[in-house]
């Protein structure tokens, strides 16, 4: 009878005409999901949707609660799923009310008048996407973003358990954004299959648990958000450089753009950044920052160090040093060229004693404006001085040189990229 | 909409007003004029079948206009937009030209039909057609069909007059079964169309929308395209292609009643029939039966563009 599936596409194929867009997509909803179908401009989504409601013919299987689509009557159909466009024409001038009561034609018969109990329906619906004080109004004077939230309410006053968003909240602002898909997500709860298509990622990722990326009509990836956003997926699928991290306040995954590989049709070199830690301190970061597109090097690392076993192990260059032991002259020369050439210089705050205040003085020679300092929470530069005073003084002359400082890796990433910070000019 | 019922009331004693009055109006003066012999039979023999039909094809138009409008989902279609007006011209011309006026409103009829035929066709070639293909067919064969009613005018000689006085529109010939005539196809395409008024607002959003909303789109969408066929292809044999009517009446009901098409096509029954009784009336009895045609344009376009310029928005 029911399946496990709320809707459950086999080698679906679908298209206009002759063109298929649509090519052999197999995926399954379950009750209670809230999915977000992502992919670049004309690679299929809004199809696929729209082959999931039948209003463009597919062939390959494609069933709603175990039973084939075909075999729904236009009615059923209206009363099992309900549908939000990107946009909808208005040639005359109804009323939000009379538009979010043609959600109830399905239910009632064409001989019958529309009960009280579906104005209830429609009136909830309105309050639900906050457009009540709307009812009347004419659907022509309204805002692309009030009328979004119409057809919403519209598709809310369907009573479906299964809801298919192309794009809702393209017209929204930000707050509004956050109540629909807020809503979404509390119907998810409550037992609906929801299935949205996004172009923006960071929403998707925020509010969908699982994500559904197709690319040329065909699945490219299914998962998690954290699965599917990965930056190499987004680089093979929409040509574009991003860094993802998770996000400190919602723990969900984020992404941020760097440079599109096909914006002067050649890939842009990755960003050379310089960490200099010491004493553990670089091990989490260094972990953070690899496979993030960036070209990563480790500096003066003693053989012992934990950081070095990081570097060893994520394949960073480092210069290793003996333990306990002088730095030798040439190490500092190799030091001071990695310096030279790095875009960005990351110095991870750790214990500063005689030894290894020379690293400390070579920034001096670097570019302040190239520096960030990552400071722990709670530290200041007075904790890590071992060398009785020198390494606090020059920390502060990084700092007032233009240095800028940190607390979280997140403010390094943000840093990393700040418009005011242009990649190093390599000559040749 | 609170003020459906008193509009609708309103508008069918006016129809009454309207039938009564102008049944007793005419030429030969007001009321049942006894200076001329057998004036009993002028009324009830000539005027009362000529106003009937003029009713019925007032409404017919109108209620096909408005059904147009919604299921094109633009507000300037109208009763002749897939190609109904040409179609029965041509069929029209053909009996004037090659059967000395016999037979007129047969061929005007499979004229019209045999258009809406030939859209349909042509535009369905592909299976899933979009109305927006089947309004272009529909222009493009109806200036297809203009070129050769224009062609058969150029050869025609003396029957020029006949071609052009048809084209314009006009109830001269009306008989009493003409009336009985159009009554039997409104009754039936008019129930049709009222009873689809949902599913005519569902589409007057899109089809899509229709469909998602649970309408059978592509049934809904030849059933009000038959009916509204139907009626038109049945006005264009009685009366001739008679402009304005089909495409003002909708608009002003909509700015009275708003856009619902559930009260939209019976207020247009009435409104249209009022409309063309009234102008027929005028152009009777005022200028010695000058094609209605010309009455309904004259007098509609500037009503039009006043109505208009007051509400400053298309209803």
């Amino acid at each position: 009878m029911t399946g496990r599936h709320s809707i459950n596409a086999e080698n679906l194929h679908a298209g206009y005409g002759t063109q298929e867009i649509v090519k052999s997509i197999s995926c399954s909803f379950a009750p209670g999901s809230f999915t977000g179908i992502i992919g670049p401009n004309g690679s299929g989504k809004t199809t696929l949707l729209k082959a999931f409601s039948r209003v463009i013919p597919s062939s390959g299987i494609l069933e709603l609660d175990g039973k084939a689509v075909s075999d729904y009557t236009p009615a059923e159909l209206g009363m099992a799923i309900g549908f939000v466009p990107q946009d909808e024409g208005r040639p005359f001038s109804y009323t939000v009310m009379q538009v979010v009561l043609m959600a109830r034609y399905a239910r009632t018969s064409r001989f019958a008048a529309l009960t009280p109990d579906d104005y209830t329906r429609c009136h909830r619906a309105l309050a639900e996407t906050g457009v009540s004080h709307l009812a009347d109004r004419s659907i022509r004077t309204l805002s692309g973003g009030e009328w979004q939230r119409v057809l919403i309410a519209r598709a809310l006053a369907q009573d479906t358990k299964v809801l298919l968003l192309d794009e809702p909240t393209s017209h929204l602002d930000l707050s509004h954004q956050s109540d629909i898909l807020s809503l979404m997500r509390r119907l998810a709860g409550s037992g609906a299959t929801i299935i949205g298509v996004f172009h923006d990622l960071n929403l998707a990722a925020l509010y969908c648990d699982r994500l559904i990326m197709i690319q040329h009509g065909q699945l490219v990836a299914d998962g998690t958000p954290a699965q599917v956003l990965t930056p190499k997926k987004i680089r093979e699928v929409y040509g574009a450089e991003v860094v993802t991290s998770c996000h400190p306040a919602t723990g969900r995954t984020f992404l941020m753009p760097i440079k599109t590989a096909n914006g002067n049709g050649s890939s842009l070199k990755p960003l050379n950044v310089q960490v200099i830690s010491g004493g553990g301190s670089g091990a989490d970061l260094l972990h953070f920052l690899a496979g993030k597109g960036l070209s990563l090097s480790a500096g003066i690392l003693a053989t012992t160090d934990t950081d070095y076993l990081t570097a060893q192990a994520l394949d960073i260059h480092c210069i290793p040093v003996l333990p306990f032991s002088r730095i030798p002259a040439d190490a500092l020369e190799k030091l001071k060229v990695l310096l030279s050439r790095a875009d960005r210089i990351i110095l991870s705050a750790h214990p500063i004693g005689s030894g290894n205040l020379p690293v400390l003085l070579a920034l001096r020679d670097a570019d302040p404006a190239r520096i960030i300092i990552h400071m722990p929470e709670g530290r200041d530069f007075l904790s890590y001085d071992f060398a009785k005073g020198a390494a606090t003084a020059a920390f502060e002359n990084l700092c007032t040189a233009g240095a800028q400082c940190t607390t979280s890796y997140e403010g390094i990433l943000g840093l990393l990229y700040q418009a005011s910070l242009k990649p190093h000019d390599r000559e040749i | 909409m609170t003020r459906t019922i008193p509009i609708i009331i309103c508008l069918t004693v006016a129809t009454v007003l309207t039938i009564v009055l102008c049944t007793l109006t005419g030429p030969a003066g007001f009321g049942i004029p006894s200076t001329v012999p057998g004036g009993a039979d002028i009324v009830g023999g000539i005027r009362l079948p000529r106003v009937l039909a003029a009713f019925f094809v007032g409404a017919s138009l109108a209620v096909a206009g408005a059904a147009m409008q919604a299921l094109f989902k633009n507000p300037m279609a109208d009763p002749y937009i897939l190609g109904t007006s040409s179609g029965g011209a041509l069929g029209a011309c053909l009996a004037i030209v090659f059967f000395g006026g016999f037979f007129v409103p047969v061929f005007a009829w499979a004229g019209a039909i045999a258009a809406i035929l030939i859209v349909w066709s042509i535009a369905g070639r592909k299976g899933v057609i979009s109305v927006e293909t089947l309004l272009l067919t529909g222009i493009a064969v109806s200036f297809f069909f203009s070129a050769i009613v224009s062609f058969l005018i150029a050869i025609a000689g003396q029957n020029v007059h006949q071609i052009i006085f048809w084209l314009m529109g006009g109830f001269w010939n009306a008989s009493p079964s003409d009336a009985i005539l159009m009554a039997c196809i409104l009754l039936p395409a008019g129930l049709l169309l009222f009873f689809m008024g949902r599913d005519l607002n569902a589409l007057s959003l899109g089809e899509e929308t229709a469909a998602h909303l649970g309408i059978d789109a592509t049934r809904a969408r030849w059933a009000v395209l038959g009916g509204s066929t139907l009626l038109v292809a049945g006005a264009v044999s009685i009366a001739g292609s008679i402009g304005f009517v089909g495409l003002v009446t909708p608009h002003i009901v909509r700015m009275l009643l708003g856009p619902d098409n559930r009260v939209v096509i019976p207020a247009c029954i009435l409104a249209g029939g009022i409309l063309l009784v009234i102008s027929d009336t005028i152009a009777r009895t005022f200028f010695s039966d000058l094609p209605v045609g010309i009455i309904t344009a004259f007098i509609g376009a500037p009503f039009f563009i006043w109505l208009i310029h007051k509400r400053g928005e298309v209803a």
